[in-house]
C-alpha cells in the first residue's frame, strides 16, 4: 500500500515493529520491583531482541525476555537460557520507564520521552557511534505500570523513527532473486549465510553488500564504507535484518538506517537489501531489494536540529496502551486453586470416575464445634474440594489447644486467646485462600441449662440463628464436646432434613455416625421421596411415617441400640482426656462418610447397603454406606452398626419435631428450662439422669481452661 | 533388554541418548519444522548428581488463526481509553497501517525427563503474538480434532497445568502417570514384528508418535520406520 505523491516514485511505507513480551519478562520485572527497585522509578536500561524474518507469512517481533532486564550478580541464575547464540537474538538497546502508580503511567509525557530517545539516535548518527555499533539505530522505549496486586501490566512500546520531510520515495522494490543475476544471487546468499553463521557478525543487523564486477559478493561492516568505494565495485547495497515478511514493504529498521546513510554519506539514492530468511538460511525470494530516493531535509547537517520522530506502537490500529493480566500464572492464590483442582481431578481420572467435584465444591458445610474434631474435619473437607465451610464455636483458643486442634498456633492463644471460630477461619484461608469460610461465635442453647428470664430473649435469638444456619447449609457436622449441646442441632437437622454427621470421642473409643432422615416431609425432599417410592427400592424406604425404617440419630441410639452394650463401655464422665490419635481418626471417618453420602443416589435417605451390587447405578467403589462406625483403640478395632430411629427420640421423633414446628419458642424454652419436659413429651427418663451431671461440665466449658480441649462425651 | 520384562520406563542417561536420536531423526524427516534443541540445565548446588541434566526444546511454532470477521472482537488485552490527545501525531505517511490482523498463536514444547515416573513428559504452552499466555480452553481449540477424542477416551492421556520443573512458571503438560504402561504395550506390539529387544534409543520416537497426535505434531512415517540407524 503505497501512496502516490509525485512522479518518480511513491512514498516508501515501512511496516512498524511489533512487540512481543515473554511472560518471563513480567515475572522478572515484578520480582525486581518488589525486591530491588522498591519505589525507585528511575529509568532502567533494557535489551530487546530481534531476528530477521523467518516465516513467509508472519513477521518477527522485537522481543523482551526475562534476560532483557539487567542482571544482578548476586542472583543465582537457575533458569537455563535457551541459547541460540546471537543468531536469532540480535540485541538492541532500550529504556524502560516503570511507574509506581497508574496515574503516573498515564501522566507520562509520551511526546517528550519519544523525542528524548530520538535525540539519542540522532546523536549516535552524528558522532559516528551508529556506524560502529549499528544496533543503536533500533533504540526503543517502553513505558509500563506493574500492578502487583492484580498482577496486571500496563505497557506501551515506542520504536523511534526519524521522520523525513519530505518523505522518502521508492522507485523500485522487488524480490532480491529478481534484482540480482543468478550468479550474484548465489554469491550474496553464501556471503549472507557466512555473516549469519559467524558469532562475530551474527548479531550485527546493519551491513554493506558489495558486489564486484565478477559477481562476487562480500558483506562488510558499515565502517568499511569508504573502503568499499571505487575498486570497480559494481554496486553497493545497504543490507539490514528485516523482521517484516510483507512482499511490498520494508521493515521499520530501514527508517533510521536511511537517516544514517543520508546524514553520514550524503547519498540521495540508496539501494537497500531487506534481508529475510527461511529455515535458517538466506532466502532471496522473500528478501527484497529496493531503490529509495531521498530528499535530504534542511537542517539535517545540524546536530542541534533534531528531526521529528514517530513510533508509538498501535494497539490493533488504535492509539491506546496495552494491558495484560497474568493473575492465572502469577497469583499464588490462583495457582493454589489449580493445583488443588488437579489433585482432585487426578483422583477422579485414575480411581473414581464418578467423583462429583462440582457437588463437593458447592455443598455448604456447617461445623458445630471448632475443637479437635472441628479443626480436623474442616481440613479433611477442604482436601476433598469442599469450599464452603462455616465453623461455629463460642470458645477461645487455650494454651493447650494448638497441640490437638490442628488449625491453631501459639499466636492464637495470646492475650486471652482468639475466638476459635474466627481463628479457625483465618487458618483455613492461609491453607487455601480460595476457601469460603465463615466463623460464628455463638453458644448452642442446651437442655438442662435453665436460663433466667432476662436471658430468654438472647437464648431464643441464638436458637433462631442456629435454625437459620442449619436451613442455609447442606450438611451439618455435630462436633461439640458435650452431649446436651448436640440436642438442639440434631433436632434442627431432623426438622430441615439435612445431611447430619456426628462424631464423638471417649478416652480410647469413638463414634462416627450419620443421622437418618427427618420424620416429616419438608418441601425440598418431596421429589426425592417420590423417586425412591417409584424405584421400589426396599432398602431405601427409610421415610415411612411410622419411623420404623428410618435410621436413627445420635439421641435415638441410646435407647434402641441394644448391640452397643459390649462395645460401648460407659465411660467415666469425669475424665476429660482422650487419646490424641482418636480425634483425627474420627474426623477423617466423618469426612469420608460425608463424601460417600453425597455420592449415594439416595443421599440422606440411603439405607445401609451391605454389598455394592445394590448401588442404584453409580460407582460405589467403597461399598457400604454405614450408619454408625464405632471404634476402639484399646483393641485397634472398628465395627459398623445400625440403629433405627426411635419413636420416643427427644431429638428426631415426629412428636418432637411436630411440637417444635407448632410451638416454636413455647417448645424450646420449656425444653431448655425444665428437665422433665422432653421426657414427658416423649416418655423418656434417660435425659433427666444425665442432665444433672451436665451441670459440672457446664462450668468447665464457660471457664475456658485446659479441660476444654478434648471433645470427650459419653457415648 | 527383553521386552517382556521391561517396565516401560527409562533412565536419565537413556533419556539423553534417546533425545539425541530423536532430534537427529526429526531434523532429517521433518524439515518443515525447526529442529529440537537440547538445553542443558545448570546444576543446582544441592543436587549431588553427576549426570548431565537437560531437556529438548522446540519453540515459537506459529499457528495462524483466521481473523475474526465480526466487529465485536473479544480481545485478550484489556483496552484503555487514554491515549494520545488529538493534537499529537502518532504516525506519519511513511508508516504502513495494516487493517487485517490475523490472530497468531505461538507454541513452545519441551520434552523433560521425570525422575519420579522415569518417563519423558511433554510440557507446552501457548501465547499470543504479543506474549500474553493462552488459556487451556483456547489451546484446546487449536488442537486437532482427533486430539480431543484421544483426551476424552484415554484414561492415560490428559492435560494438566503444573509448574515447569526448571522455569518455575505454570506450563501445561500431558500427565505422565500412564506413560510407562502404554509405552510397554507399544514396544510389545513392535517387538512382535521385529526383534524381542527394546531399542531404548528409539524410546522418544515411539513415545512422540503417540503424544504428538494430541498436540498435532505428527511424526512422518520415515522417522518411525528407520530402525537401522
Amino acid at each position: 500500500m503505497a501512496k502516490q505523491e509525485r512522479s518518480g516514485g511513491s512514498i516508501l511505507q515501512f511496516s512498524p515493529f511489533q512487540s512481543f513480551v515473554d511472560e518471563g519478562f513480567w515475572h522478572r520485572l515484578s520480582s525486581l520491583k518488589l525486591n530491588k527497585f522498591g519505589i525507585d522509578d528511575s529509568p532502567i536500561a533494557i535489551t530487546g531482541f530481534y531476528a530477521p524474518c523467518s516465516h513467509s507469512q508472519v513477521s518477527n517481533h522485537l522481543t523482551l525476555l526475562s534476560e532483557s532486564l539487567p542482571c544482578d550478580e548476586s542472583e543465582q541464575s537457575s533458569v537455563p537460557a535457551i541459547s541460540l547464540g546471537n543468531r536469532n537474538r540480535c540485541s538492541v538497546p532500550g529504556i524502560l520507564y516503570n511507574t509506581n502508580t497508574l496515574e503516573a503511567y498515564h501522566a507520562l509525557d509520551k511526546k517528550s520521552l519519544l523525542k528524548e530517545e530520538a535525540k539519542k539516535i540522532w546523536e549516535d548518527i552524528h558522532t559516528g557511534k551508529a556506524v560502529e555499533d549499528s544496533a543503536v539505530l533500533l533504540r526503543f522505549l517502553l513505558i509500563s505500570f506493574a500492578d502487583l496486586k492484580k498482577w496486571s501490566f500496563h505497557y506501551w512500546f515506542a520504536f523511534p523513527a526519524l521522520v523525513f520531510d519530505p518523505p522518502v520515495t521508492v522507485v523500485e522494490l522487488k524480490p532480491a532473486s529478481q534484482w540480482f543475476t543468478s550468479e550474484e544471487a548465489d554469491s550474496v546468499s553464501v556471503a549472507c549465510n557466512g555473516w549469519r553463521n559467524s558469532s562475530l557478525t551474527a548479531g550485527v543487523p546493519f551491513f554493506l553488500v558489495c558486489i564486484a564486477s565478477n559477481s562476487h559478493a562480500t558483506i562488510r561492516h558499515l565502517k568499511d564504507w569508504e573502503a568499499c568505494q571505487g575498486d570497480g565495485r559494481k554496486q553497493v547495497l545497504f543490507g539490514f535484518y528485516d523482521p517484516c515478511h510483507l512482499p511490498n514493504n520494508p521493515g521499520w529498521p530501514l527508517r533510521n538506517f536511511l537517516a544514517l546513510i543520508c546524514s553520514r554519506w550524503n547519498l540521495k539514492t540508496v539501494h537497500f537489501l531487506c534481508y529475510r530468511e527461511n529455515r535458517g538460511f538466506a532466502d532471496l525470494g522473500v528478501s527484497l531489494v529496493g531503490e529509495a530516493v531521498i530528499t535530504i531535509p534542511q537542517g539535517w547537517r545540524d546536530l542541534q536540529c533534531v528531526p521529528n520522530a514517530v513510533g508509538w506502537e498501535l494497539n490493533k490500529g488504535r492509539h491506546i496502551s496495552r494491558v495484560i493480566n497474568l493473575a492465572k500464572s502469577m497469583d499464588p492464590a490462583m495457582l493454589a486453586i489449580s493445583a488443588a483442582d488437579l489433585n482432585l481431578k487426578l483422583m477422579r481420572w485414575r480411581a473414581w470416575p464418578s467423583l462429583n467435584l462440582d457437588e463437593l465444591s458447592s455443598t455448604k458445610c456447617l461445623l458445630l464445634g471448632a475443637g479437635t474434631l472441628g479443626c480436623q474435619v474442616a481440613r479433611m473437607l477442604m482436601a476433598w474440594g469442599v469450599r464452603k465451610i462455616t465453623l461455629l464455636d463460642n470458645g477461645r483458643v487455650a494454651m493447650s489447644n494448638p497441640l490437638r486442634q490442628s488449625l491453631y498456633t501459639l499466636d492464637n492463644c495470646l492475650n486471652g486467646g482468639d475466638f476459635k471460630a474466627m481463628a479457625a477461619v483465618k487458618s483455613l484461608k492461609q491453607i487455601f485462600p480460595a476457601v469460603e469460610a465463615e466463623g460464628v461465635v455463638m453458644a448452642i442453647p442446651m437442655p438442662g441449662h435453665p436460663v433466667s428470664s432476662q436471658e430468654e430473649e438472647s437464648v431464643l435469638e441464638d436458637c433462631r440463628r442456629l435454625h437459620e444456619l442449619v436451613e442455609s447449609h447442606d450438611a451439618v457436622f455435630l462436633l461439640t464436646d458435650t452431649r446436651e449441646s448436640r440436642w438442639l442441632p440434631a433436632l434442627l437437622c431432623a426438622n430441615a432434613n439435612k445431611i447430619t454427621i456426628t462424631a464423638a470421642l471417649g478416652f480410647d473409643s469413638f463414634l462416627v455416625m450419620r443421622h437418618g432422615s427427618g420424620p416429616l416431609n419438608s418441601s425440598n425432599d418431596v421429589k426425592a421421596e417420590s423417586e425412591i417410592a417409584l424405584s421400589g427400592d426396599m432398602d431405601s424406604l427409610a421415610l415411612a411415617d411410622s419411623g420404623g425404617e428410618r435410621l436413627g440419630c445420635y439421641f435415638c441410639n441410646d435407647v434402641v441400640a441394644p448391640t452397643d452394650s459390649t462395645a460401648n463401655r460407659t465411660l467415666d464422665q469425669q475424665c476429660t482426656v482422650t487419646r490424641p490419635g482418636l480425634a483425627p481418626i474420627a474426623s477423617s471417618l466423618a469426612a469420608e462418610l460425608f463424601v460417600d453420602i453425597l455420592h449415594h443416589p439416595n443421599g440422606i435417605f440411603a439405607g445401609v447397603i451391605a454389598d455394592s451390587t445394590n448401588s442404584g447405578g453409580g460407582d460405589q467403589p467403597l461399598g457400604i454406606l454405614p450408619h454408625q462406625i464405632r471404634g476402639s483403640l484399646h483393641q485397634f478395632s472398628q465395627m459398623t452398626l445400625v440403629g433405627h430411629a426411635s419413636e420416643s427420640c427427644t431429638a428426631c421423633s415426629s412428636t418432637v419435631i411436630t411440637e417444635y414446628r407448632k410451638k416454636g419458642k413455647e417448645f424450646l424454652l420449656p425444653a431448655i428450662n425444665h428437665p422433665t419436659y422432653l421426657e414427658d413429651l416423649t416418655g423418656l427418663t434417660e435425659l433427666m439422669k444425665s442432665a444433672s451431671s451436665f451441670k459440672l461440665d457446664c462450668n468447665n466449658e464457660t471457664d475456658d481452661d485446659d479441660d476444654d480441649d478434648d471433645d470427650y462425651v459419653e457415648l | 533388554m527383553d521386552v517382556s520384562c521391561w517396565d516401560g520406563t527409562l533412565s536419565l542417561n537413556e533419556f539423553s541418548r534417546a533425545a539425541r536420536t530423536f532430534a537427529e531423526k526429526w531434523k532429517i524427516g521433518n524439515s518443515a519444522f525447526p529442529p529440537w534443541l537440547w538445553v542443558n540445565v545448570p546444576k543446582r548446588p544441592f543436587v549431588a548428581s553427576q549426570q548431565v541434566d537437560g531437556f529438548l526444546s522446540l519453540e515459537n511454532i506459529c499457528l495462524i488463526r483466521p481473523s475474526k470477521v465480526c466487529g465485536a472482537e473479544v480481545s485478550h488485552l484489556e483496552e484503555e481509553e487514554t491515549g494520545f490527545s488529538e493534537k499529537e501525531v502518532a504516525i506519519d505517511d511513511a508508516t504502513l497501517v495494516l487493517s487485517n490482523h490475523h490472530e497468531m498463536h505461538y507454541y513452545d514444547f519441551h520434552i523433560v525427563y521425570s525422575a519420579s515416573y522415569r518417563v519423558p513428559v511433554l510440557y507446552f504452552r501457548g501465547y499470543y503474538s504479543d506474549g500474553c499466555p493462552l488459556q487451556l480452553n483456547e489451546i484446546e481449540k487449536d488442537l486437532p480434532a482427533c486430539s480431543a477424542k484421544v483426551l476424552l477416551e484415554s484414561k492415560w492421556t490428559f492435560i494438566t497445568q503444573e509448574e515447569h520443573p526448571y522455569l518455575n512458571r505454570p506450563w501445561y503438560k500431558l500427565h505422565p502417570c500412564g506413560t510407562s504402561e502404554w509405552m510397554k504395550l507399544l514396544f510389545l506390539g513392535e517387538a512382535a514384528l521385529a526383534e524381542k529387544r527394546v531399542a531404548i534409543e528409539l524410546y522418544l520416537v515411539s513415545w512422540f508418535s503417540v503424544v504428538g497426535q494430541v498436540i498435532g505434531l505428527r511424526i512422518p512415517i520415515e522417522m518411525m520406520n528407520d530402525r537401522t540407524n
